[in-house]
């Protein structure tokens, strides 16, 4: 009887002092990863083509072509195009008609609020906005490729230097000029 | 015969005793939200090298920074217990300490420790936790994780993310830009690709082995997915016009990405070898800015077709569309946490910028940051903390955490870097 | 000695058997003395019309086949059978005083029902009569001038109001924890004070639930407390009902620990009512 009362109280003692502490863990790290090759970004252009069926001179010697006036500028959110552009556009708009290997680029871009993509949506919203401006003088989208920036070139500065309203523009490049 | 009236009694009192009084109820409602107090003692390192036993930093930090803990000063403490049985519990108690961590670092062999810790409970007077690691001397950081892991999995019952990554756009050199991963505080970063063109919204795929990003390098946005051990990549989309918004299904199968070569910015989904574009919501305005809910069934996103930006979901299976954010002219940026119950996303509130969470269930919102130029705001994979990009003085961007219970907000420790574009790397079993 | 071993030997049997004896019928007792403790439920006793006779078989077909078969246990069957009959005699015997008790209760019963009968009725005839009198007012009211009768109406629409307010504060006195102890005394405790006190405990443990750790469902979770009249817990709190959640068990009894000393009176009679206590939580609120 005696035995048995002692065999029983120490299995409860021994399940007593099973329930409170967890097991205990001991396992190697992962050794540390190999280095990680550093990708290079691929920047080369391909070569330019040069034709005398691009009119070149008509591009740089016509003033309404002329790059310090390539830059549309839109209101904040917004990619209406104003009238005050429209002059310029259908000069760009008569240069392409007049010229069809020639290939032009629109660039949209906005100042740095909110966030990346959709600031790229919106600058290429504006950039959509000159396109169809050109396809209203005639012009074929085959000749225009839309592209946005988005706030990728935004000043960060702007609302300090009250220069916002310049990074909310579409910007008309030609691929030879 | 006495013996046996005396049993007799005993039985009858007994049962006369057993009779049960009726109990008083109290009823306690609600609770408050606060930060367990938890004592994080230096580890004493035993021919391991000086400074190793500052790990009680790593754990310091990752505690702090989930919001959920509030870890104590211990500097002018002397006690140093290298057991619970040595632990002077009403000492604790009285610094207000509800937990205790101490540990010992042991020098194995050449550039090899042991670590063993425990957690104490100090209401309880007991070791609640305790483990072992064995590892190199430059993976001290790494095990402090571990540690703070296993801590916070006991105290909260949910998964610890100090183990995990993060990834950042750098901008340096005033036009270069560096995509980089580093721990999720900021520590052990590494460049994964090196570019004079902008990079944006780099993505972890589910299983985190690979991430997809937009790179301009081509002078228009693209999307790549570069596989992070390896360092290779390939060409995931460059159709005609815009290519970019990257965003992984649940199942890592397939992306949701943003084409405009239909002129406007639209969502296409794309199997992961490029293969299969399908165009998912037809509109004239814009949608970008895709989004999985965790189920694989809706997409969350973008769209400006109530004038101003508002956040939309697209049901996969009905192609039903409905309107999620109704407060505020301008919400953006929407990220769903992994239980689905919460979207995070970016408001503009009074002119300011700030982190926005959103009840899916209640359809509470709640400001999480006070701007005024806070962005791309995402999810940590237990949708405990966020991580964000604010602006600091100058033409610096910064990104820090802040808890989702707004007690705790901290910068990450990225020195004087121009960083942007933040992405959470998921849990690693 | 074998002599000597053989009365060793009787002895412990006697004494083993003695003490099974002993154990059967304290055994016995608890359980005679436990069913003695339920109060009697009338309701259960079967009530016999009469001493039970046989029931008659209806099978007229299978008699011819039994009647053979009791011929031949007829001396076994006749000792049973009269062993039976004393047996049921005696049942019969005790339902009859069972059943007369029985019929005595309900005996009273019934005529405590008739009184109470008849006070609803003599209730009715007040109320029929007061009805009666304030027909009457109404026509009386009725015959006087416009004047009196819109004086009268606005008079007791005040009275009216004044009766609401006072319904109303008398029901806030009650929700209020008394401060005076001047509210009713039941069973020798000052309930305005005990609920007073319950306040203090349940806003001192609120303060420390730390809600986050219990996820964001309409969870519950109950504990059972002894106190010591200092305040502090004797022994640990028990928990009755998980929350499902360890990590909320855990900070709910951490909240419990935490909130010690708890207030207490120190009237014993009080704390004697709240030494032991059922604490319900409701973490994140109820819907």
């Amino acid at each position: 009887m005696k035995k048995s009362i002692l065999l029983t109280a120490l299995l409860g003692a021994l399940l007593a002092g099973c329930a409170s502490t967890e097991l205990q863990e001991s396992q190697p790290l992962n050794p540390p990863q190999p280095e990680l090759q550093s990708m290079q970004a691929d920047d080369n252009q391909g070569t330019a083509y040069t034709s005398p069926d691009l009119n070149l001179q008509e591009l740089r010697g016509n003033p309404l072509l002329a790059k310090d006036k390539r830059g549309i500028y839109f209101d904040f959110n917004k990619y209406v195009v104003k009238q005050e552009y429209m002059e310029v556009i259908q000069a760009h708009a008569k240069y392409l008609n007049e010229t069809p290997a020639a290939n032009m680029k629109i660039q949209g871009n906005t100042d740095y609020r909110g966030s990346h993509e959709y600031n790229l949506s919106l600058g290429q919203k504006r950039a959509v906005a000159v396109k169809e401006a050109l396809n209203s003088f005639g012009v074929d989208d085959s000749q225009i490729e839309t592209v946005s920036y988005g706030k990728e070139y935004a000043n960060l500065d702007c609302v300090e230097q009250n220069s916002c309203g310049e990074d909310r523009r579409a910007d008309i490049v030609y691929t030879v000029e | 015969m006495n013996k046996f009236l005396h049993i007799i009694f005993a039985g009858f009192l007994f049962f006369s005793s057993s009779v049960i009084h009726a109990l008083e109820v109290i009823e306690i409602l609600g609770g408050k939200a606060s930060q367990i107090p938890i004592a994080v003692m230096p580890f004493k390192s035993f021919g391991a090298q000086k400074d190793i036993g500052k790990i009680n930093s790593v754990i310091k930090g990752d505690l702090g920074r989930s919001g959920l803990f509030y870890p104590l000063d211990t500097r002018g403490v002397v006690a140093s217990p290298n057991s619970d049985k040595e632990v002077n519990f009403s000492q604790w108690k009285s610094l207000e300490a509800q937990f205790l961590i101490i540990g010992r670092i042991d020098f194995i062999q050449k550039e090899q420790i042991k670590v063993s810790w425990s957690l104490i409970d100090i209401y309880k007077q007991q070791t609640v936790l305790s483990g072992e690691y064995v590892g190199k001397n430059n993976q001290i950081r790494a095990i402090g994780h571990k540690v703070s892991d296993k801590v916070y999995e006991r105290l909260t019952g949910s998964k610890g993310v100090f183990h995990t990554k993060i990834a950042f756009v750098e901008k340096y050199n005033n036009q270069k830009f560096k995509l980089n991963i580093a721990d999720y505080d900021g520590y052990n970063i590494t460049t994964l690709l090196d570019s004079k063109m902008p990079i944006i919204s780099p993505r972890w795929s589910p299983d985190g082995k690979k991430i997809a990003y937009v790179s301009f390098e081509k002078e228009k946005p693209v999307i790549y997915i570069q596989e992070i051990a390896t360092g290779k990549r390939k060409l995931l989309a460059n159709f005609k016009g815009n290519n970019s918004a990257p965003a992984w299904s649940p199942d890592g199968k397939r992306l949701a990405i943003v084409l405009t070569y239909s002129t406007n910015s639209q969502i296409y989904l794309i199997n992961t070898d490029g293969s299969d574009v399908k165009r998912l919501v037809r509109s004239r305005s814009i949608t970008t800015e895709p989004s999985w809910s965790p189920d694989g069934k809706e997409i969350y996103y973008t769209s400006n077709q109530g004038g101003g930006p508002q956040i939309y979901k697209f049901n996969l299976e009905s192609s039903e569309v409905s309107r999620v954010t109704f407060e505020g002219k301008y919400n953006l940026y929407p990220s769903l946490s992994y239980d689905g119950k919460l979207l995070l996303y970016l408001t503009q509130d009074q002119g300011k910028f700030k982190v926005a969470l959103q009840n899916l269930q209640s359809n509470q919102v709640l400001k999480l940051t006070k701007g005024p130029l806070d962005e791309a705001p995402v999810f940590a994979p237990n949708g405990h903390m966020v991580l964000f990009v604010y602006k600091n003085y100058g033409k610096t961007t910064k990104i820090g955490t802040v808890s989702i219970n707004g007690l705790k907000i901290d910068p990450l420790p990225l020195g004087s870097r121009q960083v942007q574009e933040p992405a959470w790397g998921p849990i690693k079993n | 000695m074998k002599f000597l071993k053989l009365e060793n030997n009787d002895e412990l049997q006697a004494n083993l058997f003695s003490f099974a004896i002993h154990l059967a019928l304290f055994l016995v007792m608890i359980f005679s003395v436990g069913w003695q403790t339920k109060t009697p439920y009338y309701g259960e006793v079967e009530l016999w019309d009469s001493v039970p006779v046989q029931k008659k078989i209806n099978k007229t077909q299978a008699t011819p086949k039994k009647k053979i078969k009791q011929k031949q246990n007829t001396k076994v069957q006749k000792s049973a059978e009269a062993k039976a009959k004393a047996k049921a005699q005696k049942e019969a015997d005790i339902k009859l005083k069972k059943k007369k008790a029985a019929e005595k209760r309900a005996a009273e019963k019934k005529a405590k029902k008739l009184k109470k009968q008849k006070a609803i009725k003599e209730l009715k005839k007040k109320v029929l009569k007061q009805e009666k009198i304030d027909k009457l007012k109404k026509e009386m009211l009725e015959k006087e001038k416009v004047e009196r009768l819109q004086q009268q109406i606005i008079e007791q629409q005040k009275i009216e109001k004044m009766q609401a307010e006072l319904r109303e504060s008398e029901l806030k006195q009650q929700k209020k924890p008394a401060l005076e102890g001047e509210n009713e005394v039941k069973g020798g405790v000052n309930t305005g004070e005990l609920n007073k006190y319950k306040l203090l405990i349940q806003q001192k443990i609120q303060q420390n639930v730390n809600q986050q750790l219990c996820g964001l469902d309409y969870i519950t979770l109950e504990f059972r407390i002894s106190l010591m009249p200092t305040g502090e817990l004797l022994g640990q709190p028990k928990m009755t009902k998980s929350s499902n959640i360890n990590s909320c068990d855990d900070a709910v009894e951490r909240a419990i620990i935490q909130s010690q000393p708890l207030p207490l009176p120190k009237d014993s009679g009080l704390f004697s009512k709240l030494k032991n206590l059922e604490l319900k939580f409701h973490p994140n609120g109820v819907e």
